[in-house]
């Protein structure tokens, strides 16, 4: 961890401290952690299981649980399609296969230059009006695959 | 003259474009745009409304140029043109679409809190009396009658209870516990609040999934203002009450792993008993239900339970939440009496096929239910006559396939789900779905062989009765259901398959 990461770290460590004769809660600490650094260094286990007082293996246990705690750096935006059933039977699985064919990568991997994450996820509530893109917590309903074009390059102007 | 318009903010309605209605109308002069909750008849979002002069007035799929005449109330349909919300029966869903999900006092105004007025002036024994005589089942999948969890937690003495709503609404297909959150929050709270006061409870959480960002917020934003009103007291003690998110596991919506997640752990499921009534949060007692049940509490104690026994069938009191999806024209949100049947459902509600789409499957029950041929449609919706039929209605989701669905890669896509979601606690469903998920891999290669198909149908046998829960122990139906009704799907594959 950088610097400033440490500090970062330190920091949401302190709101998560248990108050006076409640438990810690591994599982909404780590959750702090990763909305602050992005996702949960191998570094961090350490001074979470020490703020904590509970083992590092119960940490490491929770991190690896959980497939929405990161323990590696994810791109700067994740695009998430969603292959709920619903989705599934208004073709979402088109949409996928467009996203990996424009951002050159599969499922759970990240495009080189650091930028996108493409990921699948399993319902997002939003069968209504499917099927559903979440980009960062951005739901997009609706999309055919040649929308996506233009969905990622919208997405990518932004400014980050 | 100045008009006031409504755009529902349900995530939903959002995704189809209702931000950039409401963006572009703001900065007209005169127009006052309200942001409300959804009517959920999701295949007319974005909708906006106005105010007419017998009700409001509706422009479905509304655009930007719809401006001009929703001004002059030209071309506007009312609530009695769409049928799939005329012949509906709505209660816990009644007011959807009409109020602003954060304005406290326009609940009470239109109805709300009446239910927990109405326990808080009763003992507790008679606030599970009113959920026994109203017969009212959990709505989360597993149909438990409430008052018995109730009376179980209230009988336990302990020095903390707990209160957990259950809103990890993971079955695909399923939306009615997001609806709820994001559309009338003080409906869930008030329904937490009157199952801690029959437990005696002090503390609550709604332990919602990751995947709905917006229904965790509008629950804080909610909690924060009850708790200004000063609402959030039982028996001139406080109730305190939290939003707890998850972080991606479908199988924390089992009540021993969501409790094992909520207490900060890995989401695994528990042997049962001690059921959470008796120990469940931190070993003590907990009532767990899911968003849904809440609500309808809440509804059941403001009209009485004779309201609510009078609705449905024999063995399923009360309405159903149904969430239509797939492929159809109108997907969307049901609320209706128990016991009409799947076929009734899809004729009145679903409004046929899209265009160019035949009907294949209809899966009810989310990704544990079972797939229904066309010939199996008359099944009522009830606990009973599914449960006789060996299937589920879980969360009330139905989703609907068409005739280009391919059965062996959906069968793959549900083990793979399957496998991906496994808590891994028990071998049966860690081990066994990833073999069933690899026969199908095999099969939709075309290398299956016939034998492939009675091992699935031998290792869905094992799954279903050794699983700790109903991950595993559900799992194999649809897979099975796919092979029992669309054989001819699967055989397709094995008779040009290469000799291995």
């Amino acid at each position: 961890m950088s610097p400033s990461e440490t500090l970062a770290l330190q920091r949401a460590l302190e709101q998560h401290r248990p108050e006076s004769g409640e438990p810690a809660n591994i599982l909404r600490t780590l959750i702090g952690v990763q909305r602050i650094l992005g996702y949960v260094p191998a570094s961090a286990i350490g001074p979470v299981a020490d703020a904590l007082r509970v083992p590092e293996a119960h940490v490491a246990g929770v991190l690896s649980y959980y497939p929405d705690l990161h323990a590696a750096p994810r791109g700067r935006r994740v695009v998430r399609v969603c292959l709920g059933e619903a989705c599934v039977a208004n073709r979402s699985c088109d949409v996928l296969a467009e996203c990996q064919r424009i951002l050159g990568i599969g499922i759970g991997e990240t495009t080189k230059d650091g930028r996108t994450t493409l990921e699948r996820v399993y319902c997002l509530g939003n069968c209504g009006v499917g099927p559903t893109v979440m980009i960062d917590e951005t739901i997009y309903g609706r999309v055919c695959p040649s929308d996506m074009g233009t969905v990622l390059s919208q997405v990518d102007d932004r400014p980050i | 003259m100045s008009v006031t318009i409504y755009l529902s903010n349900d995530t939903s309605a959002r995704a189809a474009g209702a931000d950039r209605l409401a963006a572009a109308w703001a900065e007209v002069s005169d127009v006052h745009i309200v942001r409300t909750s959804s009517r959920g008849a999701f295949f007319l979002e974005p909708l906006a409304e106005r105010d007419g002069p017998h009700g409001r007035l509706l422009w479905p799929r509304a655009n930007r140029d719809d401006l001009t005449r929703i001004r002059h109330g030209a071309g506007g349909i009312t609530l009695a043109d769409v049928p799939f919300l005329a012949q509906q029966t709505r209660a816990v869903f009644a007011r959807f679409g009409t109020a602003q999900p954060l304005l406290l006092e326009e609940y009470r105004a239109n109805g709300g809190w009446r239910g927990w007025e109405r326990a808080d002036g009763l003992p507790s024994e008679a606030v599970i009396a009113e959920m026994k005589s109203s017969g009212l089942r959990g709505r989360g999948g597993a149909a438990f009658p409430i008052w018995y969890k109730w009376d179980a937690a209230s009988q336990h003495r302990a020095d903390r209870k707990y209160v957990v709503a259950n809103a990890d609404e993971g079955d695909a297909g399923t939306y009615c516990d997001r609806m709820i959150m994001e559309g009338e929050p003080f409906r869930l709270i008030e329904g937490m609040l009157i199952c801690a006061k029959a437990i005696g409870a002090d503390r609550g959480y709604i332990y919602c999934r990751w995947e709905y960002p917006a229904a965790a917020a509008t629950m804080e934003s909610a909690i924060a203002e009850a708790e200004r009103a000063g609402l959030l007291t039982i028996d001139q003690r406080p109730f305190r009450l939290e939003v707890f998110r998850g972080a991606g596991s479908y199988v924390c919506g089992e009540e021993t792993a969501l409790l094992s997640s909520l207490e900060g752990g890995r989401g695994m499921v528990k042997v049962r008993p001690p059921y959470p009534a008796e120990a469940g949060l931190y070993g003590k007692p907990t009532v767990v239900s899911n968003v849904l049940t809440f609500a309808t509490v809440a509804e059941i104690m403001a009209r009485g339970a004779d309201w609510h026994a009078a609705l449905g069938t024999e063995g399923s009191k009360g309405l159903i939440a149904l969430q239509l999806g797939g492929r159809i024209r109108q997907p969307g949100l049901v609320e209706i009496p128990f016991g009409a049947t799947l076929a009734d459902v899809l004729e009145r509600f679903g409004g046929g096929m899209v265009e160019g789409s035949r009907f294949k499957a209809v899966q009810v029950g989310g990704p544990l239910g079972s797939l229904f041929p066309e010939s199996r449609l008359s099944i009522p919706l009830c606990f009973d006559r599914f449960s006789e039929a060996g299937a589920v209605l879980g969360h009330g989701g139905i989703v609907v396939f068409d005739h280009e669905t391919d059965m062996v890669e959906l069968a793959r896509h549900y083990m793979t789900f399957t496998a991906d979601e496994s808590c891994g606690k028990c071998a049966p469903c860690r081990i066994g779905s990833v073999r069933a998920r690899e026969l199908l891999e095999r099969i939709e290669r075309r290398n299956g062989t016939r034998e492939d198909l009675a091992l699935l149908a031998d290792l869905g046998a094992t799954m279903k009765a050794t699983s700790l829960c109903a991950h595993g122990g559900r799992a194999p139906y649809p897979v099975l259901t796919a092979i029992e009704h669309f054989g001819d799907d699967f055989d397709r594959r094995l008779t040009t398959r290469s000799q291995k």
